[in-house]
């Protein structure tokens, strides 16, 4: 009877392992997808009208040119003050370029919107590496990532959620939002020389708030015209 | 009859050397302010984007010439009064001083009028101090840093303003800081009539503005029901067009106090003068 149940154990845990190793690879394979789908733009200019809604910041939207080239340069060029997230366009391309510095793991589906997702979840084979932990919802079908969700030891963590349109063929979104975590801001009054500004006093419950999100809405898209590097030095 | 004298109570306060010490002082210390900038102004930045860096990207040109004017305008209407009050504080105790307000005083004018005359030349010398820093900080400013949006600076937050909304701000701002600062000039000129020389009423108003500026900057409970009477409270009012939206009801009651200080104080001064012994 012992004997019995050892093998039952046995088998269960090489089954168990054979599906893990399995999922792996079935987790690689739909992140290889999107990857191949991203790669076929190598680079491209966006119009954006970035619309911000930060705690602790009052800005109108305004408008910007994006320029970004594989694999992880990236631009913004904008006459006026924008505020943008860090893990922009360029971190979920920089992670899926090496495939061997991360394991993945098909964690669930999920239903966004009218779609289908698989969460991928991502975490890092190296102690050293930026990123903390990343979860991917993925439409498998489309090969474009719906939603992402990035902590890294040098950003924070960022939710993006993406919203697709006529570059869907690019696996390029025509809508983004991310939100971000906003650290209480406070620079002493002798700094602003905002000497007579009581207001900050009152208890205001927004201001509590640390979540911010930034809105970018992406048009004109000019895919693989061709950027020059000379474009992206500062 | 009173523009005349004017006229010549303005000859009389562009003669004095002291009347250059301000207009020296503002292109000395925007000078360096803009300098100190121009080489390390980034820093400055950083020190205060700094919460929002672990995440967020700042883009485009924030360093630029209506930063530097905001920052420019921010830092010197604290210290602008002081050198404001080194002329008008003067206007006449000065002449009690020399023994020249006898003379003054037999002109065939009321000395309502001689009195007014002073305030109204020492409210142009304040608007030709205003409008140096002005052209020392917008100009010169936009010359060296270029132009932008503007990143409007809060204890509690940040306010960006857009580039072609901004003029307009700061023209209005301009005309609250001159009325704050022609509150100024009227307090020194009404200390002035009670004084026999210009070191007094100087010091005096140098003192009052440090010490309502203290109770104003020390976050104590205390002193919050005594802040909306200081007129340095309400020196401050032109911050008020840089906000969004517009506090049109703070910046119209900083007005009206401002405006009840100067008919008040000039009351005072006209009062006190009609009254005066001349001894000198």
């Amino acid at each position: 009877m012992r004997n019995v149940i050892r093998t039952l154990a046995f088998i269960g845990l090489l089954s168990l392992s054979n599906n893990l190793l399995s999922q792996t690879k079935n987790a690689k394979q739909v992140l290889n997808g999107v990857y191949a789908k991203m790669m076929t733009a190598k680079d491209y200019t966006v119009m954006a009208n970035i619309k911000v809604d930060l705690p602790f910041v009052k800005m109108f939207p305004v408008n910007a040119k994006i320029y970004f080239k594989q694999k992880d340069k990236f631009k913004v060029e904008s006459k006026s003050i924008a505020i943008i997230p860090r893990q922009g366009f360029d971190q979920l391309t920089r992670m899926l370029t090496d495939t061997t510095s991360f394991d993945a793991l098909i964690s669930g589906n999920e239903k966004i919107g009218a779609n289908s997702a698989i969460i991928i979840n991502v975490i890092p084979s190296s102690d050293t590496s930026d990123l903390i932990l990343g979860k991917l919802w993925i439409d498998n079908k489309r090969n474009i990532v719906l939603k992402s969700q990035l902590t890294t030891k040098s950003n924070g963590t960022i939710l993006t959620e993406y919203n697709y349109g006529k570059q869907e063929i690019y696996g390029l979104p025509d809508y983004v939002t991310f939100t971000v975590d906003v650290k209480k801001f406070k620079i002493p009054k002798s700094v602003a020389a905002d000497i007579n500004n009581s207001k900050s006093k009152t208890v205001d419950k927004t201001k509590n708030d640390k979540k911010g999100k930034i809105y970018l809405s992406l048009s004109d898209y000019q895919i693989n015209k061709g950027i020059a590097d000379a474009t992206f030095k500062k | 009859m009173i523009w005349k004298s004017t006229y010549n109570e303005f000859i009389k306060i562009a003669a004095k050397p002291r009347s250059y010490i301000g207009i020296g002082a503002i292109t000395l210390i925007v000078g360096i302010i803009l300098m100190a900038m121009k080489l390390d102004g980034m820093m400055y930045i950083s020190f205060i984007t700094g919460p929002f860096e672990q995440s967020l990207s700042f883009e485009g040109n924030i360093l630029n010439g209506n930063l530097m004017a905001f920052i420019v305008l921010q830092m010197l209407i604290i210290h602008v009064p002081l050198l404001i009050a080194f002329v008008t504080g003067d206007l006449i105790s000065g002449e009690g001083a020399m023994g020249t307000i006898r003379l003054l005083l037999t002109k065939p004018v009321s000395r309502t009028s001689i009195l007014l005359s002073k305030h109204l030349a020492g409210s142009a010398y304040t608007f030709i101090v205003l409008l140096w820093m002005a052209f020392m900080a917008i100009v010169i400013g936009k010359m060296l840093f270029g132009t932008g949006d503007l990143m409007v600076l809060k204890s509690d937050g940040l306010v960006i303003l857009q580039e072609q909304d901004v003029a307009w701000r700061f023209f209005y701002g301009f005309l609250v800081a001159y009325l704050a600062l022609v509150m100024i000039a009227t307090l020194a000129l009404t200390l002035s009539c009670f004084s026999e020389n210009s070191i007094g009423p100087i010091v005096s108003t140098m003192g009052i503005i440090i010490l309502f500026t203290i109770i104003g900057t020390l976050d104590v409970p205390v002193f919050d029901s005594i802040r909306p009477f200081l007129f340095t409270t309400h020196m401050a009012a032109w911050r008020s067009f840089f906000e969004d939206p517009l506090p049109k009801a703070d910046i119209w009651n900083s007005i009206i106090i401002l405006v009840i200080h100067i008919v008040g104080l000039l009351g005072i001064a006209i009062y006190k003068f009609n009254k005066k012994d001349i001894l000198s």
